[in-house]
């Protein structure tokens, strides 16, 4: 008796657990039901994605590309499928899996993928490679490898704006991943952006220090965070990952959170990353990677695509809950600084 | 570890032992240790056949594409070799501590070591020549390792602290010592990864056909972890110490000294599967790519019931299973952590006695305990 209630459990769990993996869902066809056999054909696109070690779900840099290849393969037609990496060293194995079935196009997403991108490149001169976030090799770059970057000065300024038109005491501080170059243009872009709208202003950063858990760290963001508003700061900036997510947390049991004590996120719009700290987020430095993904999948389609580095477009996420913290003047002078850094008639003055 | 609880359930089921007498039968029940592990694997994949099939997979379909995937082309069976060898070494590490009743669980540090000493020998010396540079790297891998182990040993024999606790916290040292030689020192110039400079062409271990010479290493140690614990004056130490320490030390064993020879011999090993990750596969020390395979090696030790060429099995089978998920996911858009789950689900079944009281019933053999557990 008691084992037959057992076995009548395992299907229970069997489905609980389907579940719960339910996000699956690699392959997608656009175009009138292509599949993998038709990719060797010319006018089939397709195009693989690989993700960095996480899932393609992660509501970060992976999800944002994936979402970027899925909106391009919409409008196209074709074919389009991901593979996830769980172990770095399997990057160029799991690139292969797009290479082997002549797919057109594959995505890479992070910087530690740039030099299995490159090797995949250099062996599969017809197929386009497109690497979110990664650093071209300096010399014999692959005409057909393509590293989509950002300026993250240019979202660290337009965020930094808004923080110092938000402040009351005057005291913004910054709480960091690790110090990369990456990270640190954000920091010194939004440095440079509050100090633009007050050159006395008081900006604080602190970067984790080095180790594994740089961008993992969640109770020393919250840490830092804490130490931050204790000392007088009112704008809280988290970049780095779940670091910075932790000191987007803590900003938001702050009493006075969304009303006198804010904090701005970073990479993606964090308003759906890290609800827990939506009490505060008034917006995040955004790289706009999806509309970056998509933009250089239709180049591939349409032949125009070039080798080197394509510079994607930043921006600030949505306010949400918070739209009536922001007055409607600094509404209209933030959105005017997005505007000026995207046409170029604004500069940063970051150097790096 | 709770004894008690399972000397109770092995007593509870009352059935009399079928077939007895029957030749095959008594073969089984002679080869327990490998019948169980099978029964466990079979079950797991079905268990695992049952999800695949919840995800509208066709489960045979799946499998054939992992396994064809690991071991149907050269490239595969390289890859699943490379992921193989450091699993046996670390198993090997891991089953050299139980022997003397130790638990070892900080293979992970200890591999650290050896791979960033490999790394260090080989890319601040690059241009000695392979002869010279593969066992120097070697060797001072294999050290660093054996040192890091040591450091728990002496905690253990001259202060008594209980050598989980210490390895683990040994891991996270190793880790942030590293991470901090990574980033810092050795990093190499302008790189924006964490990780050191290539080491030199020589000191790259070469492959024969799709044979990874470190695998033919890992197997070679082994065959002599085998025939040393089982045909040696030191191997009978270590069994001793590690049943019995109080009877040991009465018969003249240096508790001591055996628990850090021991000790010692397994972070060598570690250290090595770390060397040969260094100098085999990623040339050069980057910290993500030694991710949890000194925690693997509990795995394997545990799935090898602690026998040293019982890691191989257990190895080569978690080496398949990694090296064909992601064509499994390529072809079913199924997880690669599929292969996880079946992988705990086969462990599970292995390390309680389940499996053994249902098919043998009476006759099932004791499952000794691997550890000397807390209160030792």
């Amino acid at each position: 008796m008691k084992a037959k209630r057992a076995l009548a459990l395992v299907p229970v769990l069997a489905l609980a657990l389907a579940g719960c993996g339910g996000s699956s869902g690699g392959g997608n066809a656009g175009g009138g039901g292509a599949t993998d056999a038709d990719c060797a054909k010319a006018e089939v696109l397709c195009v693989g994605l690989v993700t960095d070690t996480g899932k393609v779900d992660d509501k970060s840099f992976n999800q944002s590309a994936w979402e970027g290849v899925q909106a391009a393969v919409k409008e196209l037609g074709g074919v389009s499928k991901y593979v996830e990496t769980t172990d770095t060293k399997d990057y160029g194995n799991n690139i292969k899996q797009f290479t082997d079935k002549k797919y057109d196009a594959i995505v890479t997403v992070g910087f530690l993928m740039a030099d299995a991108t490159a090797a995949a490149a250099k062996g599969s001169p017809d197929v386009k490679f497109i690497g979110v976030d990664q650093a071209q090799p300096e010399k014999d770059a692959p005409a057909n490898y393509t590293s989509l970057v950002f300026p993250e000065d240019q979202a660290g300024y337009a965020a930094g704006v808004l923080a110092a038109k938000l402040t009351k005491t005057g005291k913004l501080a910054q709480v960091l991943g690790l110090q990369i170059p990456p990270v640190e243009k954000f920091a010194k872009g939004f440095e440079a952006g509050a100090k633009s709208v007050k050159s006395d202003i008081q900006v604080t950063a602190v970067y984790h220090p080095a180790g594994t858990n740089a961008f993992t760290d969640p109770v020393w963001g919250g840490n830092e965070a804490k130490k931050a508003l204790a000392q007088g700061a009112d704008v809280v900036f988290g970049a780095g990952g779940k670091t910075g997510n932790g000191a987007l947390a803590e900003v938001a049991k702050a009493s006075g959170a969304g009303t006198s004590v804010f904090c701005i996120g970073v990479d993606t719009d964090q308003w759906n990353t890290v609800p827990e700290a939506q009490k505060c987020l008034v917006t995040s430095a955004m790289k706009n990677i999806t509309l970056g993904v998509t933009d250089l999948v239709k180049q591939v389609k349409a032949g125009s695509i070039k080798g080197g580095y394509f510079n994607g477009t930043t921006g600030l996420a949505d306010y949400h809950d918070l739209k009536g913290a922001v007055p409607a003047d600094v509404q209209t002078a933030v959105a005017d600084v997005v505007k000026g850094l995207a046409d170029g008639s604004l500069k940063t003055g970051v150097t790096l | 570890m709770a004894d008690t609880d399972v000397a109770k359930a092995r007593t509870a089921p009352t059935g009399t032992p079928p077939k007895a007498g029957n030749p095959v039968w008594e073969l089984m029940v002679r080869n327990q240790s490998i019948v169980v592990p099978i029964v466990a694997l079979v079950l797991a994949f079905s268990i695992g056949a049952f999800l695949i099939r919840t995800q509208g997979v066709n489960p045979a379909y799946a499998y054939e594409s992992l396994f064809r995937a690991a071991l149907g082309t050269p490239e595969g069976l390289l890859r699943t070799f490379q992921k193989t060898t450091p699993l046996i070494l670390t198993g090997l590490a891991v089953s050299v501590a139980f022997r003397v009743g130790l638990f070892n669980i900080g293979a992970q540090g200890q591999l650290l070591c050896g791979a960033m000493g490999a790394a260090w020998v080989g890319f601040t010396m690059k241009d000695l020549p392979g002869i010279i540079l593969i066992p120097l790297a070697t060797v001072v891998g294999v050290l660093l390792g054996a040192m890091w182990a040591s450091i728990a040993a002496l905690l253990k024999t001259s202060r008594g602290v209980h050598e989980v606790i210490s390895t683990i916290m040994l891991n996270a040292i190793a880790i942030g010592i590293m991470d901090t030689l990574v980033n810092y020192p050795l990093q190499a110039p302008g790189d924006d990864i964490a990780r050191t400079p290539e080491i030199g062409a020589g000191a790259k271990l070469p492959e024969f056909g799709v044979v990874p010479s470190g695998f033919i290493l890992a197997l070679i140690l082994a065959l002599v972890s085998a025939w040393v614990l089982k045909r040696t004056t030191t191997g009978f130490k270590f069994d001793t110490v590690g049943k019995n320490k109080h009877a040991a030390g009465y018969a003249g064993i240096g508790i001591a000294a055996t628990t850090i020879y021991a000790m010692a011999l397994s972070g060598g090993l570690a250290g090595l599967a770390g060397v040969v990750e260094t100098l085999g596969v990623v040339h050069r020390y980057e910290s993500t790519s030694n991710n949890g395979l000194g925690f693997d090696g509990v795995t394997i030790a545990l799935l090898a019931r602690a026998n040293p060429m019982g890691t191989i099995p257990a190895a080569f089978l978690v080496g398949i299973l990694r090296s064909g998920a992601a064509k499994l996911q390529f072809d079913t858009q199924i997880q690669p952590e599929i292969v996880d789950l079946l992988l705990a689900v086969t462990l599970l079944l292995v390390s309680i006695p389940i499996i053994a009281q249902v098919i043998f019933r009476k006759r099932a053999a004791s499952q000794a305990a691997l550890s000397s557990g807390w209160g030792a």
